[in-house]
């Protein structure tokens, strides 16, 4: 070794001179050195791999995450514009509604004043042709109702003839002991 | 100066078969400078992984090192030995790593440095018993501790010239200081080392 053999060039004052035991040290220390450096400089390299690894497993989170977040937003979309689509709907309906309602009162104040007017023919035609739609239109809506209402009596009368009355076994046990 | 007498030679060459183009004079440079690295890469390796402790780190450095040289290959005058130069660059190198590490304290950075016992936990496997072997890796665990203990500049003497087996010259070439300072700074190292080994008897 460099270091033992020109230990005699030197200043003695310095104290460079590694005894014995500390010659021996320093000598495992360089060989522990040698043999760790070896093994780690001739190791087999697997950082490309596992970058690749890496970038794929990053691919993979991010483009599930951007699903995700697509997802969420398009059916929270969905759904705003499912709403609107609906309260238009029943905006459209209560409009139709309330202007049947405002037609058939509209009717009903203006047939006596029309039968009243002789003189204006008219205006007595229209009244009278939409006074007919009126009365078409109650009249569908009235059976339509009575329709209804023969169903949910049916239904009514059927659900009470399945469903057994609460005190029918108690009933039959009295029965029972009164034949005996 | 090596790398000079190449150069002149190969000129002559050239002006005896063809004239010398650049594209060949670089192709020279290139291997020149390909057999420096082949030659000097392990040593540079292992310097830096004593001094850090840290193979990825070790690698990286080393890896910086030849860059480093490589692009500063033609400003090269060989006033010192390549592997001086080298290791110059690597000394460099890690001063900024700690210069780095020291500014960006409160970062969390990653930390790959093994442990002490891990580092002496390394031996070559030679004809011995059981029980000397047991005693060399003691010895190298109290180097390791003396090591840790040491300053920056401390450290690199000690490596340079216990590990790496360079001259004092060399060693003062390379880092920059006088003669008389290397040996203070080896002194103390050893110094240090003896204490060490003396106080875990």
């Amino acid at each position: 070794m460099n270091w033992k053999q020109d230990r005699s060039g030197e200043s003695p004052q310095m104290d460079l001179e590694p005894d014995l035991e500390l010659a021996q040290a320093l000598s495992h220390f360089k060989a522990s050195m040698d043999a760790w450096s070896e093994a780690a400089y001739s190791r087999p390299r697997t950082a490309a791999k596992l970058a690749v690894r890496h970038s794929w497993r990053m691919v993979a989170v991010w483009s599930l995450g951007c699903l995700l977040a697509v997802g969420s937003l398009a059916g929270a979309g969905h759904e705003i514009y499912h709403r609107q689509q609906l309260a238009k709907l029943a905006a459209q309906k209560a409009a139709e509604q309330r202007a049947a309602a405002g037609r058939a009162t509209a009717v009903q104040s203006g047939t006596q004043p029309s039968s009243a007017q002789s003189d204006k023919k008219a205006p007595a035609a229209t009244t009278r042709k939409v006074s007919v739609g009126a009365q078409d239109s109650a009249r569908s809506q009235d059976s339509a109702r009575g329709q209804d209402e023969d169903l949910l009596a049916t239904v009514d009368s059927d659900v009470s003839r399945e469903v057994p009355a609460a005190m029918e076994p108690l009933a039959q046990l009295m029965n029972d002991n009164g034949t005996q | 100066m090596r790398r000079r007498g190449a150069s002149t030679k190969v000129m002559a060459a050239g002006t005896a078969v063809e004239p010398m183009t650049a594209v060949s004079a670089e192709d020279i440079a290139a291997q020149e400078f390909a057999r420096i690295v082949e030659t000097h890469r392990p040593q540079i390796f292992r310097f830096l992984l004593s001094s850090l402790r840290d193979v990825d780190l070790a690698e990286t450095l080393t890896q910086e090192c030849f860059l480093k040289a490589h692009r500063n290959w033609s400003h090269f005058r060989g006033d010192s030995s390549a592997m001086t130069w080298l290791m110059r660059i690597a000394i460099n190198l890690q001063k900024d790593y700690w210069r780095n590490r020291r500014i960006q304290f409160w970062r969390q950075t990653r930390i790959n440095a093994v442990d002490l016992d891990e580092a002496s936990e390394w031996l070559p496997n030679g004809e011995r018993n059981a029980e000397q072997q047991m005693l060399a890796r003691e010895q190298v665990a109290q180097v390791w501790q003396a090591v840790k203990g040491l300053s920056e500049r401390q450290r690199t003497v000690f490596l340079l010239r216990y590990v790496e087996e360079r001259e004092l010259s060399e060693i003062a070439s390379a880092t920059g200081l006088s003669e008389g300072t290397v040996k203070a700074h080896l002194s103390r190292a050893l110094g240090r080392v003896r204490t060490e080994l003396r106080g875990s008897r």
